[in-house]
């Protein structure tokens, strides 16, 4: 049995001195919750796989841990996955991975829920369980150890870590987790194989030890009459209430500023966009309730500025009163207002010309695709004529510096899309010198393409090594010069995402040898180790290449077919013909296109709802 | 980022004249208060760029009506008396605020203790004159209790002996743009010696300089005892101003 006594701050204390920013491992925000552990009777820890400065910055885990806070009888608390000198400091200390309100090590909880928010967490997660003294495997932890539980976008396609979790929760976990936890308490004193067969009774709960995978690239299963072949995401019909006690952390974070979340889910149907399809269907938070609650928000926090969170800002219905009735609610009380994922239109011009009250800081833009035609393949519905136009808008405003997304190596891409991107960025920063003069830049980043589960491109393969460092230096050679800057991806990084993203349960092997050879944050140029990659790929015997450049049939099963987003396999498969032939699809909000999300949710529908009332019909207005 | 927080993050750094004069022109109309404050634990961890951050918004959560300057990038204006360095703590560290209309400083004391971070404290609240000198500029020397752990107090107590019996300890220059060179950290001690601590701590007290352009480190004279690695508590007990 794992002790429940707190660490000693003194044990904490003496590896303070030796390590970077010692601020991320102690604690002490105002808001943190600190509840009595002995008068609880659930205890839960809530986990982020990557360092203080992100998982601070993690909006859903604000959620939860207000959410599970408020109940009387639950417990929840904080870890994060110390950056490697705290843990080489912890582990020559033998100290735990320990929670930062109560500093109890989080073997002792209850149950244990991490993040999988992104593929290249993984092996931080090996490494959080490690540090935690928790057995990694499913199969070789009892009742006695934490109950740990998966959540987040990776968990539509959770297979490459099936091993190390006892239940992933699919979709909105705010719909789940009291149910998960309630039934939990309920069989806590059974044995760890019952307790799981009892929350085979929680739709939307997906336990991977009562599924098995067929073949290389196969389905998934069920091995027990119980579990459903189908695990449909659970939704919550309107957002829930935006936390409003949120921490405000002692040291600098990423994201150090309050969120509200405005609207889930976008209808533009990005063919590309895994975040599109998994959050449908749009919901948008009233103006009026966004108002209260940044005030209540700023009150309780004394935060100087706010995001406005959204896959799509602009899409929100009252977007322009909403700024309105904010800024003028807020006005002289020095608070900044953000607004991040504008769309390519002079509406979004004048939101921001709105919120930026004089400051002209970069204005970024995501074209994603060079050329109108490879536009149009990924359902991004913007002309280049249209796009100079709002960079003009852009530059004529006053800012002076643009940044361009971009993807490189998308399904249908040829060279001629590469001299689009150069031929667009050379035509933007030629406004820019026009309008704004020399001091103007312009900044293309160009990240490369990876297929994703759940969307219309899953069944692409990944852009070869040579085709994508060819295109990447023809960049580099074409878009030089004052004013213009550019970045891009390694190809190494992108290959383990899409191997992560993209893999079957063969893969919980090679993440553990990967781990096991000493490969952890993944997602940090200076952490990362594609050596000790190389080396699991050598040890497994896995053909990484069979993983990644085979595109997949679109009759043959996908690993991640046994989970539901709502949105049906033949509605991206339609998608993805459309797209082969230069297709767009419009705006959901204005038809429906049967994506499946109206069927699957019956008598769900609320006013909040983007989509039409019925197919076809537009109900609102 | 963090308001005009006067640092001097550095041994030696040097005050701008040039702002006060503004300030002394432009603000003329604001009340100003000192406040005294302590921080332990987890508040010892932060730079004082975070303090300034953390004061900011304990005094927007107290609704109290700070002065921000003027500009694209509004700042409040807090001047810290000295920056506590990172791993240190405060038993009483001074900070001037400035707010566009005067508040009772014992109601501002209260409203303050209700919101601040769990590790800080306000210990005092008063008016000071708009034109008094800043903080920085009347300090003197700042002292300090270092409590360290698994070391010999037999070797600690040689150490600090050879220390004070020096007359040059030349130590490097912190920032990359002093990049190989020294200063001489000695004359920057006052005072240095053994206390008494409670278990299983070994006690230090030192008296360091703390003016504008020479500034002693706790944590520089602990590299110059070669305690570099030992477990270690510090506080800051006072801040001395000229009188």
């Amino acid at each position: 049995m794992t002790t429940i006594q707190p660490i000693p701050w003194e044990a904490i204390e003496a590896l303070l001195h030796r390590v970077q920013k010692p601020g991320r491992y102690v604690g002490g925000e105002y808001n943190a919750i600190h509840k009595p552990w002995e008068t609880t009777a659930l205890h839960m820890c809530l986990a982020f796989p990557d360092i203080y400065d992100l998982g601070m910055s993690n909006f859903a885990l604000a959620i939860f841990y207000e959410l599970l806070n408020a109940r009387p009888e639950v417990l929840a608390e904080r870890a994060y996955l110390p950056a490697p000198d705290m843990i080489a400091q912890m582990r020559q200390a033998s100290l735990p991975l320990y929670t930062l309100e109560s500093y109890r090590p989080v073997a002792a909880f209850d149950i244990l829920a991490i993040s999988t928010a992104y593929e290249q967490l993984y092996t931080n997660i090996l490494e959080l369980l490690d540090l935690a003294g928790i057995p990694l495997r499913a199969a070789d932890r009892d009742a006695t150890h934490p109950l740990i539980i998966g959540g987040g976008h990776g968990t539509f396609n959770p297979e490459p870590v099936a091993d190390f979790f006892d239940v992933f929760v699919i979709g909105e976990a705010e719909a789940v987790l009291l149910e998960l936890i309630d039934t939990w308490q309920a069989h806590r004193h059974l044995p760890r194989e019952d307790q799981l067969r009892a929350l085979l009774d929680v739709p939307g709960l997906y336990i991977p030890r009562f599924y098995q995978a067929t073949g290389e690239f196969g389905a998934v299963v069920p091995t027990d009459p119980a579990a459903p072949a189908r695990i449909l995401k659970r939704l919550l019909p309107t957002l829930p209430p935006t936390p409003i006690r949120q921490l405000v952390p002692n040291v600098e974070v990423t994201h150090n500023r309050a969120v509200v979340e405005i609207q889930r889910g976008c209808t533009r149907g990005c063919r590309f966009c895994q975040a599109g399809s998994i959050t449908r269907p749009v919901r948008e938070r009233p103006a009026a309730e966004i108002v209260e609650s940044v005030a209540a928000i700023l009150d309780a926090t004394g935060y100087e500025e706010v995001a406005l969170l959204s896959l799509s800002s602009a899409d929100h219905s009252e977007i322009k009163p909403l700024l309105e009735a904010l800024l003028e609610r807020f006005a002289g009380r020095h608070v900044s207002i953000s607004l991040p994922s504008l769309r390519i239109e002079s509406f979004s011009v004048d939101l921001a010309d709105m919120l930026s009250q004089g400051r002209r800081s970069g204005f970024t833009f995501a074209p994603e695709a060079g050329s109108d035609a490879l536009r149009r393949r990924i359902n991004k519905d913007i002309a280049t004529a249209d796009l100079l136009a709002v960079a003009e808008e852009v530059f004529r405003r006053g800012w002076r510096t643009l940044k361009l997304y971009f993807m490189l190596g998308l399904p249908g891409e040829t060279d001629e899309d590469i001299e689009a991107i150069i031929d667009l960025a050379h035509r933007v920063r030629r406004l820019g010198l026009d309008i704004g003069g020399r001091k103007t830049e312009v900044h293309v980043s160009v990240s490369t393409f990876v297929p994703k589960p759940h969307t219309t491109f899953q069944w692409a393969a990944l852009a070869d090594r040579d085709t994508v460092e060819r295109r990447q230096s023809l960049l580099r050679e074409r878009l030089r010069g004052r004013g213009l800057r550019l970045s891009w991806n390694q190809y190494d990084s992108t290959r383990l995402e899409a191997l992560l993203a993209r893999g079957d349960r063969r893969l919980n092997a090679v993440v553990e040898a990967a781990w096991r050879n000493g490969a952890r944050f993944d997602a940090w140029d200076e952490w990362r180790s594609l050596e000790a990659w190389e080396r699991a790929f050598a040890e497994t015997g896995f053909d990484v290449d069979a993983a990644l450049y085979r595109p997949r049939a679109t009759d043959e099963p996908l690993p991640w077919d046994h989970l539901h987003s709502g949105v049906e396999k033949r509605f991206f498969l339609r998608d993805y013909r459309r797209s082969q032939a230069g297709e767009l699809l419009g705006d959901c909000r204005e038809s429906c296109h049967a994506c499946g999300i109206l069927v699957n949710y019956p008598g769900m529908w609320t006013a909040e709802w983007e989509c039409p009332e019925q197919r076809g019909v537009k109900s609102k207005e | 980022m963090n308001g005009e927080l006067q640092i001097t993050d550095c041994e030696c750094s040097i005050q701008n004249p040039k702002s006060e004069i503004q300030n002394l022109k432009s603000e003329i109309q604001n009340p100003r208060y000192r406040l005294t404050f302590a921080t332990r634990r987890t508040l010892a961890y932060v730079s004082v760029l975070e303090l300034g951050k953390i004061w900011e918004r304990s005094l927007r959560r107290a609704r109290l009506p700070l002065k921000y300057s003027q500009g694209y990038n509004p700042r409040p204006r807090l001047h810290f008396a000295a920056p506590l360095p990172v791993g240190c703590g405060s038993e009483a560290d001074l900070l001037d605020v400035w707010l566009e209309a005067p508040v009772d400083p014992q109601t501002m004391r209260t409203v303050l203790t209700d919101v601040v971070p769990p590790d800080l404290s306000v210990i005092d609240v008063r008016a000071v004159p708009e034109d008094e000198a800043a903080l920085s500029e009347q300090l003197v020397a700042a002292e300090y209790r270092v409590w360290l752990r698994d070391v010999d107090p037999q070797i600690v107590q040689s150490a600090v002996t050879d220390f004070l019996h020096s007359d040059t300890l030349a130590l490097a220059k912190r920032g990359r743009k002093y990049r190989g060179k020294t200063y001489n950290l000695r004359p920057l001690v006052e005072e240095l010696r053994l206390e008494d601590a409670p278990v299983p701590w070994t006690g230090l007290w030192m008296r360091v300089q703390a003016r504008p352009g020479a500034t002693g480190r706790p944590d520089e004279v602990l590299k110059a005892l070669d305690l570099t690695d030992a477990p270690r508590r510090c506080t800051r007990t006072r801040l001395i101003l000229a009188v």
